[in-house]
C-alpha cells in the first residue's frame, strides 16, 4: 500500500528537483506536481462519494422506484450537493490553481507547508461537513445546498463549512504567492494566457469564499443564540455569494482548462490574446453580478436592481462566455489549419484526435456547456422568464448542464491528462477510457434535458422527494410528467453507470496501469507538434468552421429565447 | 507562435484581430445589448413581471393580517370568496392558509405573500394546462403584494416549491377562478 502510494507520488527528478514533460513542454517541479496529484486524488475521493448519492436521489424522483423516504432523500440530495459541487470541484479546482500557476511558470510551488495545511484544514472541514450533514436529527433539517435560514440546520454544519472556506483560502496562497514571484522585479512581464485566468480564477475564489464565510458565520451566530433572530433576505444576499460564486470559479477554472488542453492535446493556438484577455477582465468586474440572478423572484429588492445585476451590466459576462464559445474551437482550428491538417469546412475538427478522451471530454464539455448549459442560464436569467424557471426540475437541469457536464466533463478529461503525465500510468484499458466520455456526455446530456422539460413543460418543482405521481392529501398531481421520468430515470442511472466507468479508468490505471515514465507519450501529443511552425499567421487563417458553428450557436440561443418568452406571455397578467 | 502557455511576444494588444473573430464580436455584443433592452423594456410594456409592493412585517403580525381577511371574507363550500380585492395567502409548515380561494375571471386581485415560519415557495399552475407555471419566493418577514388577473376560468393548483421540512412535498391549495 505504502509502497504503491510512493510509487505513485514519486517520479524521476533532475538535481534541482524538475523534469521536463513531453506532452507540455514544461520543466515541472516535483512540488508542484505532487500536491496537483494530492488535490485531484482528493476530488475524486469526493466525486466517488458524492456520485453514490446521485444514484439514490435520483431513482427517488424517478418515482416508479421511489428508493428513499422523504427524510432521507434530504440527507442524500445535501450530500450529493456538497460532494459533488463543492468538495469535488474546489478541490479540482486548487490542483487548476497549482498547474495554471507555477507549473506553467515553471516554477516550484512556494509556501508547501502551507498547501499542505491548507489541504488538511479542506478534509477535515469537508469530513465534518458530511458528518454533520449525515447525522442531522429533527428537528433539525438537512441543509441542502443553500442551508436557507430559518430553517433549523445544525450548527456543525456551518461551522465545518466555514472550516473548508478557511482551508481552500489557505490552499490558494501558494498559488499567489507564486504569480507574485513571478511579477516581482518584473511587473511589466506578461503571464501566460493560462495564468492569467487561473489569476482570475483565484481573485474570484476569494471574493466568493469571503462571502460565504459570512453567509455561514452569519447564519451560525444566529443558531448558537448569540443574535435573536435572522433576516432571511440578507442571507440569501450572502449566500449566493459563495452560491453563485462557486460557479463563477468553476466556470473560469473549466475555461482555463479549455485553453490549456486543447492547446496541448489538440495543438490549439491563441487566436487573439486581447479578445481572450479582455474576456478574463470583463469576467474579473462583472461576472459577480450575476449572483442576483437567484433573487430575481424575491420579495424587497427593487427591480431595477434585478434587472441590471442579473445582467451582468449589459451582459457583459455573458458576451464574455460568448467570446470563450468562438475563441476554443477557433483556437483549434488554426492551429490545424496553420498545419495543413484537414481541409474544407470542418475537416480539422472531424480529423483531430476524437479517441484522446482528453480531447473529447473537453470539445464536449466547450459543446454541452454552451449549448445547454450557457443558453439556459442566460434565458432563465432574465428576470421575467425565471418566474416559469425558479425552483423547477428546469433549474436542476440548467446547472446539470453547466457543472454536471460542463465542468465535471473538463475535470474528467484532465483527471485522465494528469494520470497519464504526471502519476505516469497508461490506462488500464485505452477503449475505457476512450469510451467514458462518449458515455458521459451522451447520457448525462438526456437525463438533463428531461430535467429541463419536467421543469419547464410540466411545474415539476425541485428538491421534493415525491409529487409527480403523488402529492399527499389531494387528488391533484404532476402524472402528466412521468413519460419524462421514465427517461430521465433510464439515463440518469446509464450516467452514473459513465461516471462508474470513469473511476475504474482512473483509479484502476492508478493501481494496475503500466509505468510509462520510461516512454514518451507520443499518443497524447498534439499532432504535428505543440505548436505550428510558420504557416499562415493566426489572425489571417480563415476560420470558416469555427465562425458557422457560432452562427448555429446563436441560432439556437435566439430559438431558446423566443420559445421561453412566447411560453411567458402565454400566462395570465402578473405583477405591476 | 502564440500558445496560451508562453507569454505573448511582442506588442501582443496591437495584434490585428481575425476578421471573423470580430463579426462574431458584434454579434454577441448586438445580442448582449438587445436582451437587456427586451428585460428592461418588458417591465414596462409588458405583462408578466414578477414587481410588487414589498412590505416588512413580522410572521406574527402576517399572521393576524391573514386572520383578519379570513374573518371578513365570506365562507363557502368552494372556498373564501374575499371581502375586496385582496387576497391573502399564508404560507405555513405544511400548508396554504386562506387558501381555497375562489376568485372572479378577468378581475384584478393583489395576491399578499408572506410565510409565517420559514421559506416556502409559491408555485401556481392551471389544473388543465400544467406548462402554464410560475413560481415565487415567500419570505417570513416580508409580505409581497404582487397583482394578478386569472382570465380563464378553472382550478389553480399551488405547490410549494422550496424546501420547507420534511412535509413540504403535501404543501397544496388551490385558487378556483369562475366566470364572472
Ligand atoms: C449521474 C450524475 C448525476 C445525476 C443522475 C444527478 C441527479 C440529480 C437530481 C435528480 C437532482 C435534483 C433533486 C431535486 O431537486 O429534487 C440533483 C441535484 C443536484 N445535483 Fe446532481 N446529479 C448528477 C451529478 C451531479 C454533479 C456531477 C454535480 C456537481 C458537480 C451535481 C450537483 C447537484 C446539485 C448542486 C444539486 C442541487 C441540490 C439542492 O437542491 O440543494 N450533480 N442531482
Ligand atoms: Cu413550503
Ligand atoms: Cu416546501
Amino acid at each position: 500500500m505504502l509502497g504503491t502510494l510512493r510509487a505513485l507520488f514519486g517520479n524521476e527528478y533532475d538535481a534541482e528537483g524538475y523534469r521536463s514533460c513531453s506532452v507540455t513542454g514544461l520543466d515541472v517541479h516535483r512540488s508542484v506536481e505532487e500536491h496537483v496529484k494530492l488535490f485531484g486524488v482528493t476530488a475524486v475521493v469526493a466525486l466517488v462519494v458524492g456520485g453514490s448519492f446521485a444514484f439514490t436521489v435520483a431513482t427517488t424522483r424517478w418515482e416508479l422506484i421511489g428508493l428513499l423516504e422523504p427524510g432521507d432523500f434530504y440527507t442524500h440530495l445535501s450530500l450529493h450537493a456538497w460532494n459533488l459541487l463543492i468538495f469535488w470541484m474546489v478541490f479540482m479546482e486548487i490542483a487548476v490553481l497549482y498547474v495554471g500557476g507555477p507549473m506553467v511558470l515553471g516554477r516550484r510551488l512556494p509556501l508547501t507547508a502551507l498547501a499542505k495545511a491548507g489541504w488538511a484544514v479542506m478534509v477535515a472541514g469537508a469530513v465534518g461537513v458530511n458528518l454533520s450533514i449525515w447525522f442531522t436529527e429533527a428537528p433539525e433539517q438537512a441543509p441542502l445546498l443553500t442551508a436557507y435560514v430559518p430553517l433549523p440546520v445544525s450548527p456543525w454544519f456551518y461551522a465545518t463549512a466555514i472550516v473548508f472556506l478557511l482551508g481552500a483560502t489557505v490552499a490558494a496562497l501558494p498559488f499567489f504567492a507564486a504569480v507574485w514571484k513571478e511579477k516581482r522585479g518584473a511587473a511589466t512581464k506578461t503571464l501566460p494566457l493560462v495564468t492569467f485566468g487561473a489569476f482570475v480564477t483565484g481573485v474570484i475564489a476569494v471574493e466568493a469564499i469571503l462571502g460565504g464565510i459570512a453567509a455561514f458565520a452569519y447564519a451560525l451566530v444566529w443558531r448558537v443564540g448569540l443574535i435573536e433572530s435572522v433576516e432571511v433576505g440578507i442571507y440569501r444576499q450572502l449566500y449566493w455569494i459563495v452560491g453563485h460564486g462557486t460557479q463563477q470559479i468553476n466556470l473560469l477554472a473549466m475555461v482555463t482548462v479549455w485553453y490549456f488542453l486543447t492547446h496541448v492535446v489538440g495543438g490549439a493556438v491563441v487566436v487573439s490574446e486581447k479578445v481572450s484577455r479582455s474576456a478574463f477582465i470583463l469576467y474579473l468586474f462583472f461576472i459577480n453580478l450575476g449572483a442576483a440572478h437567484h433573487l430575481l423572484v424575491d420579495p424587497g429588492m427593487s427591480t431595477g436592481w434585478r434587472v441590471w445585476n442579473t445582467s451582468y451590466a449589459f451582459y457583459g459576462a455573458a458576451f464574455a462566455s460568448m467570446i470563450h464559445a468562438f475563441a476554443i474551437p477557433a483556437g483549434i482550428e488554426a492551429g490545424r489549419r496553420q498545419r495543413g491538417l484537414g481541409g474544407g469546412l470542418f475537416g480539422w475538427l472531424t480529423s483531430a484526435p476524437w479517441r484522446n478522451p482528453v480531447f473529447s471530454s473537453v470539445v464536449f464539455s466547450v459543446i454541452l456547456f454552451g449549448f445547454l448549459g450557457g443558453i439556459t442560464g442566460v434565458v432563465m436569467g432574465q428576470m421575467q422568464v425565471n418566474m416559469t424557471w425558479h425552483n423547477t426540475l428546469a433549474t436542476v437541469g440548467h446547472f446539470h448542464a453547466t457543472v454536471a457536464l460542463g465542468t465535471t466533463l473538463t475535470f474528467m478529461g484532465l483527471t485522465l491528462f494528469v494520470v497519464k503525465t504526471m502519476f505516469r500510468r497508461e490506462f488500464v484499458s485505452d477503449r475505457l477510457a476512450s469510451l467514458v466520455p462518449y458515455a458521459y456526455a451522451g447520457t448525462m446530456s438526456v437525463a438533463t434535458l428531461m430535467l429541463m422539460y419536467a421543469g419547464i413543460l410540466y411545474g415539476v418543482p425541485r428538491r421534493t422527494a415525491e409529487v409527480v405521481r403523488n402529492i399527499p392529501g389531494t387528488d391533484f398531481s404532476l402524472a402528466a410528467a412521468s413519460p419524462l421520468f421514465a427517461l430521465f430515470g433510464v439515463f440518469a442511472l446509464l450516467a452514473i453507470l459513465s461516471g462508474i466507468l470513469f473511476v475504474v479508468a482512473t483509479v484502476g490505471s492508478l493501481l494496475f496501469g503500466a509505468d510509462n515514465s520510461g516512454g514518451d507519450l507520443t499518443d497524447l501529443h498534439a499532432e504535428g507538434g505543440l505548436t505550428p511552425d510558420g504557416g499562415t499567421s493566426v489572425h489571417a487563417v480563415e476560420l470558416r468552421g469555427t465562425f458557422v458553428l457560432c452562427l448555429v450557436f446563436m441560432a439556437a440561443f435566439v430559438a431558446a429565447y423566443v420559445l421561453n418568452w412566447y411560453l411567458l406571455t402565454q400566462l395570465w397578467s402578473i405583477g405591476a | 507562435m502564440p500558445a496560451p502557455l508562453d507569454p505573448p511576444e511582442g506588442n501582443w494588444w496591437d495584434e490585428p484581430v481575425n476578421r471573423r473573430e470580430t463579426i462574431w464580436l458584434g454579434i454577441a455584443g448586438l445580442w448582449s445589448v438587445g436582451i437587456f433592452g427586451w428585460m428592461s423594456g418588458f417591465t414596462q410594456f409588458g405583462d408578466q413581471n414578477p414587481i410588487g409592493e414589498t412590505y416588512d412585517v413580522e410572521p406574527d403580525a402576517y399572521r393576524e393580517r391573514v386572520q383578519e381577511y379570513k374573518d371578513a371574507a365570506e365562507e363557502t363550500e368552494r372556498g373564501l370568496v374575499p371581502p375586496e380585492d385582496s387576497v391573502y395567502v399564508g404560507a405555513m409548515r405544511y400548508n396554504w392558509d386562506a387558501l381555497p380561494v375562489v376568485l372572479e375571471a378577468g378581475r384584478e386581485y393583489d395576491v399578499h405573500l408572506g410565510a409565517y415560519d420559514v421559506q416556502h415557495g409559491f408555485s401556481i399552475r392551471p389544473e388543465e394546462t400544467l406548462s402554464k407555471q410560475i413560481n415565487l419566493q415567500v419570505f417570513p418577514g416580508n409580505e409581497w403584494v404582487i397583482p394578478m388577473t386569472f382570465d380563464e376560468p378553472g382550478t389553480y393548483h399551488v405547490i410549494c416549491n422550496e424546501f420547507c421540512g420534511q412535509g413540504h412535498r403535501s404543501m397544496h391549495g388551490t385558487l378556483v377562478v369562475e366566470e364572472a
